[in-house]
């Protein structure tokens, strides 16, 4: 299933390499990817696909969150939670 | 530890250099060590640094300062700084960078650069060290302008100690080091909310406390991290439910604590990996369900619900489902957990019954040295003060198991990454710290070979750090598994041609003595605490021994093998 996630980053050196690298190492594959200007940042729109069933669109969004300098601006659309149960599946 | 945010350098009269402003940052945020190794791309820092307030510590190889200024933070709870030039100097400190991130550890690592015109132009010891690491820094800056190095060491500071502690890196072009500043940038705004726990979540985590039937503790490595010892402890005694903990949870809970079962995992306790199979509720606490605790995942505490606490979000369900997930300071979370006692006094029983069937026994036969019973002796000869400097190998596995701590900050080891060579180093920068402790580094012969220069830096600054070198002339956890799981084929693990030990030492300039008898262990582990300076105790061990239980690779803890 494949997952877009809407991020705000900000200009700083490496940061998109950052999130690339992070969204790679934790799993996924990159489809997609745009990014465009936003004044102080960059808004970047990625369609990840997990590697495997044991990979969580949610927990990559939470990893995404603890970037320095990347903010969440839409979580992961239909998102693949794969851990359901009673449990609370990748919690927000 | 959150940094205040950084006030102009007073009263500047004349331009100051990017260089002058690394100390002066390094001052204002109370750094008492910085371990570091010159070069080059790094020189113009070096040359402010006779004016600094800090002490740095020439060590032998850049990998020892990485090292050194991770033990330092474990001990302390501040941020350890360390310091090399470009290219070779900080590719050096990678890997203990990436020991830093596995275990969480506030780490502030400064690399000299070449100029920013020589920047991608590969010129000598030009290393594009940002990339290099990414994946092991929790953030990095490259500093384009020396007017921005006070917000940028700001934020550095606050972000390697905020929430979940990690590693930074600031890299410093040489140009920006030498550049001159009139008037340093404004102060970083670093004023960042503090989280709200849920309180739904904690009613929630109450009314399964207090409904369970057989609830475990489950301790991890976040606990000394966020300072929660006395609120564990607090909770355990309150609830009087029993605990495991996993290795870097070692010492928040006394060894003799009631209803303490010890290490889980790979190596942990029979009762501890009993108990976890068993319980019904799982109160995991600042840990994050490693594969060397779990075992065989899948079968990891099947019939356990599941309340996960830990200030960082991103590891709640990474690996195992939370059913009552809890995001927030470990410290302020069990402050507000109140669950009322559950009736679990036939589980405790049971659990406290199993921990004394399965206690380790120190009557090994023979004659030559068990280290289990030397590192037993060893921490309860050294007390409260004992604060152990592991490496890796079945003598890390030892310690954990058969030595006492009273505390998390007492036991510091290569937890996530298990780097070899972390011991000598960190029990430096352990003892640096805290030069009052029974600072003693814990190691093997393969391990102790790997930064075994760092000697020199003992005797320099006359650092009185025992070292007791369990010498089995191989690499005994590697001989283990080829002999368990790879049909005997022992493939390249001999180490007897190691030099004598001892006698290396005392080149150095260390007292070095050998132990290769039981009858002298006693009488050695006494000639080394008391030594006034740096000693070490060179100990000949059997090359056969095991570290006994395991769990084998991939296998679930219910699968314990035994050696006896």
């Amino acid at each position: 299933m494949t997952n877009t996630i809407l991020i705000h980053i900000d200009h700083a050196e490496g940061s998109l390499q950052r999130l690339i690298g992070l969204i790679e190492r934790r799993g996924f594959h990159i489809e997609r990817m745009t990014i465009n200007d936003a004044g102080a940042g960059r808004e970047v729109r990625v369609s990840v696909r997990p590697r495997d069933a044991s990979r969580c669109a949610d927990l990559l969004g939470r990893q995404i969150d603890r970037l320095i300098g990347a903010r969440r601006i839409a979580p992961a659309a239909a998102a693949s939670s794969v851990h359901v149960e009673e449990a609370v599946p990748c919690p927000a | 530890m959150s940094a205040a945010p950084m006030q102009k350098p007073a009263a500047q009269t004349a331009p100051v250099t990017g260089a002058r402003l690394v100390v002066e940052a390094l001052d204002h945020f109370g750094v008492e060590i910085v371990f570091g190794y010159p070069g080059g791309a790094i020189m113009p820092v070096y040359d402010a640094i006779t004016g600094a307030r800090f002490k740095h510590i020439l060590v032998r190889h850049e990998q020892g300062a990485a090292f050194a200024a991770d033990a330092y933070a474990r001990v302390t709870g501040k941020p350890g700084v360390c310091m090399a030039t470009s290219g070779p100097g900080a590719t050096n400190l990678i890997t203990g960078i990436a020991n830093a991130m596995l275990d969480s550890v506030p780490l502030i690592a400064i690399t000299g650069n070449v100029a920013s015109p020589l920047m991608g132009t590969d010129a000598f010891q030009e290393i594009d060290i940002l990339g290099c690491t990414l994946p092991i820094v929790k953030h990095s800056w490259i500093v384009r302008d020396p007017a921005d190095i006070p917000a940028v060491f700001a934020e550095a500071f606050h972000v390697a100690t905020s929430g979940r502690p990690g590693p930074v890196l600031i890299d410093l072009p040489k140009d920006v080091q030498v550049g001159a500043v009139a008037a340093p940038g404004s102060p970083y705004p670093l004023n960042e909310p503090a989280r709200r726990v849920d309180p739904a979540q904690l009613r929630r985590a109450e009314s399964a406390i207090g409904a369970a039937q057989r609830p475990l503790l489950y301790i991890g490595g976040g606990v000394r991290i966020g300072a929660a010892t006395e609120q564990v402890r607090a909770f355990a005694r309150a609830t009087g439910i029993p605990a495991v903990a996993t290795l870097q949870g070692l010492g928040v809970l006394p060894n003799d604590w009631p209803g303490f079962l010890g290490m889980l995992g790979m190596h942990g306790m029979r009762a501890a990996n009993e108990a976890v199979q068993q319980c019904d509720l799982l109160i995991v606490a600042g840990a994050r369900f490693d594969d060397r605790a779990t075992g065989k995942l899948a079968e990891f505490a099947p019939h356990a619900r599941v309340i996960h606490i830990d200030v960082d979000a991103a590891e709640i369900g990474k690996l195992r489902d939370a059913h009552i997930p809890i995001a927030g300071d470990l410290k302020t979370v069990l402050t507000q957990l109140n669950p009322r006692r559950p009736a679990i006094d036939d589980w405790r029983a049971q659990c406290i019954e199993a921990s004394a069937r399965h206690a380790f026994r120190y009557d090994a036969p023979g004659e030559g040295v068990y280290a289990p019973a030397l590192l037993k002796e060893l921490s309860e000869k050294a007390g409260d003060a004992f604060v152990a400097a592991c490496d890796v190998g079945q003598h890390q596995m030892w310690a954990a198991q058969h030595c006492r701590f009273a505390a998390p900050e007492a036991h510091l080891t290569s937890g996530g990454l298990g780097a070899m060579g972390y011991g000598l180093p960190a029990g430096l920068g352990a003892k640096l710290a805290r030069p009052d402790a029974h600072v003693v580094t814990i190691t093997g012969d393969g391990s102790f070979a790997m930064n075994i220069q760092e000697l020199a830096t003992l005797r320099r600054y006359g650092v009185a750090l025992k070292i007791v070198l369990l010498d089995n002339s191989t690499l005994g956890l590697v001989r283990q598994w080829q002999e368990l799981f790879f049909d005997r084929n022992f493939s390249e693990i001999d180490l007897s041609d190691n030099p004598d030990f001892a006698a290396v030492a005392q080149a150095f300039g260390i007292e070095a003595f050998r132990i290769s008898r039981r009858e002298d262990v006693s009488a050695g582990i006494e000639r080394l605490l008391a030594a006034p300076g740096p000693c070490l105790a060179h100990v000949i061990i059997d090359p056969m021994e095991n570290v006994w239980p395991l769990v084998p690779p991939g296998k679930s803890n219910s699968e314990m093998m035994h050696g006896d």
